[in-house]
């Protein structure tokens, strides 16, 4: 569930941020969207494997909505998240697995969070989390959040972002010890959700 | 003779006195309404866990601070709490923080392959090697992860869920470093504070009632839409130590005014004053200090009750007034000589009278008994002992004692004509209409008088935060702890669909937090093969090598759960051994729908260990029982005096015995035409009655005709009911059902007496 919303969080995360000047700099420099397509690569070194784990796909923000995140390779799925529910499933229709709001009380309170970002209410971000960050060149900035929350904290030591008119990069620092390097690329605001990716996000 | 008796008492008296110098800087005063009732001899367990759970609740303070919206609500909760901690010797938080499911964590990590929810269970049993493989991957895959394990300890995912259904045993989640929850039309804050003040005393200011009111003023003033709600027992015997001082004023001091009131008007002297004052003072004394010793706390509500022994305990001072007035100083001791034996008589009658209050096996009744027995006696020695060597001067007798005397002659008597017979055909009626009206009711209600805001606050309180049932439970049983456990899940299986019907919200069990040995040894077999084919699924789609963690060998056992701080959420129902068996008990949440309780006692039917309690029924059942037993003895009580009567007075008897009948049944008919029902507290008036209403009926036929007998029995009445009518005030239904009950009895009683007394000139023989 909250992993499910930290994506979210993370990808419009940018709208809300730090230190005053950076705060507004940044903000400044970031595109208010609504919606938000692209391609994205994720490399998770795990403890107990050696390699870094790639992920390739594609994913949708709908800022009304909510979020898919359908990965290509190594293998084929879903995963889906809406206010009501999160779900994911596997390509081959062999795995999936649900979760609905109502029996996980978490999720609306992950919801709130949400709107807060979405509304690019910097407040509450900051008290989740300290906000560090620069401007990089004319166009580019980077942030550094560390949770001051101590469930967050359980979870992250650190979430970097890096990006311009959209978030470019997200390196995500857990606690345990595991990281996760999420790249971005091919933004773009169009085209609207297609009638699957409707009924996906309509869930 | 007479002055050593007056020597020995005076030592009493101030042996007495030291003894309630120390009891009051040291008060140890019980406001719990459960030590008021007998213990269970069949089923001590059940005793064991009420109090358990009682005993858990006794120092917290719950709040719930609750706003509009969540940063008004934190806003709020951060005025609450800088209010609260203002006095760190009145009030400390409780521990609710993240350290503790830290804690938590730490004690359960090694045994995370054994802690399955029923749902994974199944799934697991059930799930295809494809399945499991594949969702392993795609948890692997997912962005981001907040796991509570490495990935090689919690391949699947499971653990998160197990802790999920852990915390939906309450509503409050954390959020922003707080509790949170959502209910109402408001966001709200959780905050637990427990008092650092062990004992409450009488006269205590209600510290803690006072800065809970300050911090709701704050946040109502000071957040908009804000609002606190509190709970918890320092609430509650705050209120009621409060509310038993002023109860004790309005009673003690309201009766010792009129007791003195009366003896200015009748003797016009201060001595007779001071004297009586010091014989009701004494009385008290002595009573209080008997109490505190023979029982080991004193309760509020024996205080209040005992308030109205003033105006039963100065009978005896003004009897020696009454006979003493009007003679010389010199003849003092003959006349108490003369007295004696009559004041005898009438302290034993009361004394028996009081004393058979404690028939019940009712601690608190017991104490209630003992401390108007012990008042009585020590009044009566003050009067016996002292007054003769203290009351030296002159006492003429007073204009109003004589006119008082006298008006004997001119109340109304019993002759048998048409007036007399209509009335009586009258009185007959209001009787039997008012006895086929009668109610009765037997609530454990009536023993608590606690202010209504504190309840809305409790019940809403219980309702936002989903708070289980102390009054309603399963108590499992088994030889030992491992048969319990498995016994706890036994009654599970059987809940588990009742909560799916919506009978009510949930449970809390032991065995949730702790499975029993064999339902550990199962998960873990269980998933140690599901896992095992989900890691070797991941190894193959990664191409590495990647090893399930090892876990503990042995299982985590009872011990070591309870050594842990994590055990704090089930400490309180687990009751460890209890004589030859272990206990533990099975808490319902969202119990709203009282007749649901007998599908929940039928649940436990047939399942061997268990047996369903319900506190609120059984208190109920155990005050109809002996609500039955007290007036059974009535009943023999008053055919027992007739017998009594008519042995001393032949064929006059009916004189005496006939007042305090119809007194009973014009109380009882008059509770019955206003609806007041009756109940063991007011049927143990009735025997109090008994015991003092037939004295005046005695007294009357011993002394025929003489005007200083009515003096007595007339002041005596009016100060014993004038106590008792203070104490139907009280806010305690028990006790303002008595004061009730003898106050409309005595009136009766007081009334009619004289009307049945012999006609002028006539004596008993």
């Amino acid at each position: 569930m909250k992993r499910a919303l930290l994506l979210g969080m993370l990808l419009v995360g940018s709208t809300a941020s730090a230190g005053d000047d950076v705060i507004s700099g940044v903000r400044a420099r970031l595109a208010d969207v609504p919606l938000l397509r692209g391609d994205f690569e994720q490399k998770k070194t795990v403890s107990g494997f050696k390699k870094p784990l790639v992920s390739r796909g594609a994913f949708l923000l709908s800022r009304e909505q909510g979020v898919l995140w359908d990965t290509r390779e190594p293998f084929a799925s879903t995963l889906t998240l809406t206010r009501k529910s999160l779900s994911a499933e596997q390509g081959t229709g062999a795995a999936a697995y649900h979760l609905d709001a109502s029996k996980e009380p978490g999720l609306a309170a992950v919801n709130e969070v949400m709107f807060a970002l979405l509304s690019g209410d910097v407040a509450a971000l900051s008290k989740r989390f300290r906000v560090e960050g620069e401007l990089v060149g004319t166009a580019g900035w980077k942030l550094t959040l560390t949770p001051t929350d101590a469930g967050l904290s359980r979870v992250f030591k650190s979430i970097h972002l890096e990006g311009d008119t959209y978030v470019r990069q997200v390196k995500l620092d857990e606690a345990r010890g595991d990281t996760s390097v999420i790249q971005f690329d091919k933004l773009s605001q169009t085209p609207p959700p297609s009638d699957t990716e409707a009924k996906r996000l309509a869930k | 003779m007479r002055n050593k008796a007056a020597i020995f008492w005076l030592l009493v008296v101030l042996a007495v006195g030291a003894h309630q110098v120390q009891f009051w800087r040291s008060a140890r005063l019980d406001t719990d309404v459960l030590a008021l009732l007998p213990e269970d001899e069949q089923a001590p367990e059940v005793d064991a866990a009420t109090r358990k759970l009682a005993d858990q609740a006794g120092r917290e303070l719950v709040l719930l601070v609750g706003a509009p919206d969540w940063e008004s609500a934190q806003r709020a909760a951060d005025l609450v709490t800088a209010e609260l901690s203002k006095d760190a010797s009145l009030l400390k938080p409780s521990v609710l923080d993240a350290s503790s499911l830290d804690a938590a964590l730490e004690l359960y990590r090694p045994y995370r392959d054994r802690l399955l929810t029923p749902a994974q269970r199944t799934w697991l049993s059930r799930a295809t090697a494809e399945e499991l493989g594949g969702t392993a991957l795609m948890k692997l895959y997912q962005p981001a992860g907040p796991r509570l394990t490495d990935w090689e300890a919690d391949p699947l995912g499971l653990w998160p869920d197990w802790w999920a259904a852990r915390a939906s045993e309450s509503t409050a989640r954390p959020r922003d470093g707080r509790l949170w929850l959502s209910g109402e039309g408001r966001e709200w804050v959780l905050l637990a504070w427990h008092s650092q003040v062990s004992a409450f005393a009488l006269g205590a200011d209600g510290n803690i009632t006072t800065v809970v009111d300050r911090a709701r003023a704050m946040v109502t003033s000071q957040v908009p839409g804000g609002r606190l709600v509190a709970a918890g027992v320092p609430l509650y015997a705050e209120a009621a130590a409060s509310q038993a001082s002023d109860e004790m004023s309005t009673i003690g001091i309201g009766s010792l005014v009129a007791v003195l009131l009366l003896v200015w008007l009748t003797f016009r002297s201060m001595r007779p004053i001071v004297l009586v004052g010091v014989s009701l003072g004494i009385g008290c004394a002595v009573a209080m200090s008997v109490t505190a010793l023979v029982f080991e706390r004193v309760h509020l509500l024996t205080l209040v009750f005992g308030s109205s022994l003033v105006g039963v305990a100065e009978d005896y001072g003004f009897h020696y007034f009454a006979a003493r007035q009007g003679k010389p100083p010199s003849e003092r001791g003959p006349l108490m000589r003369s007295l004696l034996p009559g004041m005898v008589m009438a302290l034993l009658t009361s004394v028996v009278a009081y004393l058979a209050l404690g028939v019940a096996p009712f601690p608190g009744l017991r104490q209630m008994a003992l401390f108007s027995a012990t008042g009585l006696v020590g009044a009566f020695l003050t009067v016996a002992c002292w007054f003769p060597t203290l009351d030296t001067g002159a006492l003429p007798e007073t204009a109003f004692a004589r006119r008082f005397a006298a008006s004997l002659a001119r109340w109304p008597r019993f002759t048998s004509n048409r007036v007399w017979w209509s009335g009586t055909a009258a009185l007959v009626l209001f009787i039997v209409g008012g006895l086929w009206r009668i109610q009765t009711r037997d609530d454990i209600r009536q023993l608590q008088g606690a202010p209504a805001h504190l309840i809305a606050d409790q019940r809403e309180l219980g309702r936002l935060l989903g708070l289980p049932s102390p009054a309603q439970f399963f108590l499992v049983g088994g030889q030992d702890e491992e048969q319990v456990l498995a016994r706890e899940a036994a009654l599970k299986a059987r809940l588990d669909p009742l909560v799916t019907a919506n009978v009510f919200a949930g449970y809390r069990a032991v065995s949730d937090w702790l499975p029993s040995a064999e339902q550990q040894r199962a998960d873990a077999k269980l998933s140690a093969s599901a896992e095992a084919q989900a890691v070797a699924a991941v190894a193959q789609a990664t191409g590495e090598a990647p090893t399930r963690a090892r876990f503990a060998d042995d299982v985590l056992t009872p011990e070591r759960l309870l050594a842990s701080p994590a055990s704090a959420a089930i400490r309180q129902q687990w009751l460890g051994r209890l004589g030859e068996k272990h206990f533990s008990i099975v808490m319902l949440r969202g119990l709203t729908d009282p007749s649901m309780l007998p599908r929940l006692a039928d649940t436990a039917e047939g399942l061997e260990g268990v047996r369903w309690v319900d506190k609120t029924q059984e208190i109920s059942k155990l005050l109809e029982r002996y609500r039955r037993l007290m007036g059974g003895l009535i009943l023999l009580g008053y055919f027992g005096v007739l017998l009594l009567l008519v042995a001393r007075f032949r064929r006059q008897a009916w004189r005496a015995w006939l007042p305090t009948v119809v007194g009973t049944l014009v109380t009882l008919a008059v509770f019955g035409w206003v609806g007041e029902p009756l109940q063991l507290f007011s049927v143990l008036g009735l025997m109090l009655l008994l015991g003092m209403g037939v004295d005046y009926g005695i007294f009357m036929l011993e002394h025929p005709g003489e005007g200083s007998a009515w003096l007595a029995v007339a002041l005596a009445g009016v100060s014993t009911l004038l106590s008792f009518g203070l104490l139907g005030l009280s806010a305690t239904p028990a006790l303002r059902s008595f004061g009730l009950t003898m106050l409309l009895g005595e009136v009766t009683i007081w009334l009619l007496t004289p009307c049945c007394r012999l006609p002028p000139g006539k004596d008993v023989s």
